[in-house]
């Protein structure tokens, strides 16, 4: 399997930047935004819990990111 | 001892040209600049660990009162992860990677590591050259080598096939990854010992797949950093600012940067140990069925 194949493609349409960095980042957008409301929620429903929700969202988040870290090492290798 | 070819090998003509990013410039063969870096950093990690240690009083001095709050604090979120019957043993291995992870990741940050190196020459400035780009740095944060994350990862993964098989035994690692769950029997346990079957070969593969995300997770967060604070610092430059204006760029824009950098820093240690501590649970809970 080409691993240009979706560069190339993009290339003749005209997309000069990376297409599996812009998915990878959608991605991870989504899931970092979904575990934030997600822990604004929880902090609201019992604001004790602050210190516990960080830590949780924070590693949560941490682990989505790596998705798109991954597809960011891809961009820098040029496709 | 090192340092004559060291210094010989920087000072010759034709400097060592990298073959790609990963790969990193080669003094001796071995001692590439991200080992040069881990060296230090083991030196600087271990010289701090023996001052603090070295005279242990009941009230303590403020170097080892922060250790102590290190290793305390590590050793209460570990052992609430991994266990009790495991902390003994993992204690060591997961503390360690922590401390040294934490470091690798902050001494990138330092003036110096990543701008100080070789490349190819610019324009000329009286006698001198200068040097737009460093294209093989001297000294490299040592966690951006792809080599020394993967090596992290690999270690934990045998330590992990020792720990785990020596805690819950061959018969019960299997039937944990293979084993029929859900208690059913007669013509359904047969049915569902092949679907079981399937479901441990994923397993497997998901197993396999670790040591690939927990290496290229590192790695590639710190990698990148280096790099978004490279182009910031550069920024000026690169846009063909002014010169006045692309110093004052050049110190001003990458502060929220360094923010973030130490943030990540620091993050990407604590996941990649709280990953660890978590495949450990994962497969040597043995208290579940215990407590029922």
């Amino acid at each position: 399997m080409n691993p240009y194949l979706i560069a190339e493609a993009a290339a003749a349409a005209g997309v000069t930047g990376s297409f599996t960095l812009g998915m990878a980042g959608a991605g991870a957008g989504i899931g970092i935004g979904l575990i934030g409301a997600k822990a604004a929620e929880a902090v609201g429903r019992n604001p004790g819990a602050f210190g516990k929700v960080l830590t949780l969202s924070m590693i949560a988040m941490a682990l989505a990111e790596s998705i798109a870290i991954y597809a960011l090492i891809r961009a820098f290798q040029g496709f | 001892m090192f340092l004559h070819p060291i210094l010989a090998a920087g000072l010759t003509l034709h400097a060592p040209r990298l073959i790609d990013v990963d790969a990193g410039m080669t003094f001796t063969g071995w001692l590439t600049n991200s080992i040069l870096v881990s060296i230090f950093i083991s030196g600087f990690v271990i010289w701090l660990c023996r001052s603090a240690t070295s005279r242990m009083l009941i009230v303590p001095s403020p170097l080892q009162n922060a250790f102590e709050l290190v290793v305390e604090e590590l050793y209460d979120m570990l052992e609430s992860v991994v266990g009790r019957h495991m902390i003994a043993r993992t204690f060591s291995l997961l503390a360690t990677f922590f401390i040294f992870i934490l470091a690798a990741n902050w001494f990138g940050l330092l003036p110096g590591v990543g701008s100080i190196g070789w490349g190819e020459p610019g324009e000329k400035l009286g006698a001198f050259h200068s040097l737009p780009h460093v294209a093989t740095p001297l000294l490299r944060p040592t966690t951006a080598d792809l080599n020394m994350t993967l090596a992290m990862a690999l270690v934990f993964m045998c330590f992990w096939l020792y720990w785990t098989l020596t805690e819950v035994g061959l018969k019960n690692f299997l039937v944990h990854l293979f084993g029929v769950k859900g208690g059913a029997t007669g013509v359904m346990a047969v049915f569902l010992f092949f679907i079981f079957l399937f479901v441990g070969a994923m397993e497997v593969i998901s197993i396999l797949i670790r040591p690939v995300s927990l290496s290229l997770r590192l790695y590639g967060n710190v990698y990148a950093g280096e790099n978004l604070l490279s182009s910031m610092i550069t920024l000026g430059n690169d846009l063909h600012l002014p010169r006045w204006l692309s110093y004052i760029a050049s110190v001003t824009l990458p502060v929220p940067f360094y923010f973030l950098e130490l943030l990540v820093g620091i993050l990407q240690a604590f996941v990649f140990t709280l990953l660890c501590a978590v495949y450990l649970q994962l497969s040597t809970t043995h208290d579940e069925d215990e407590e029922h």
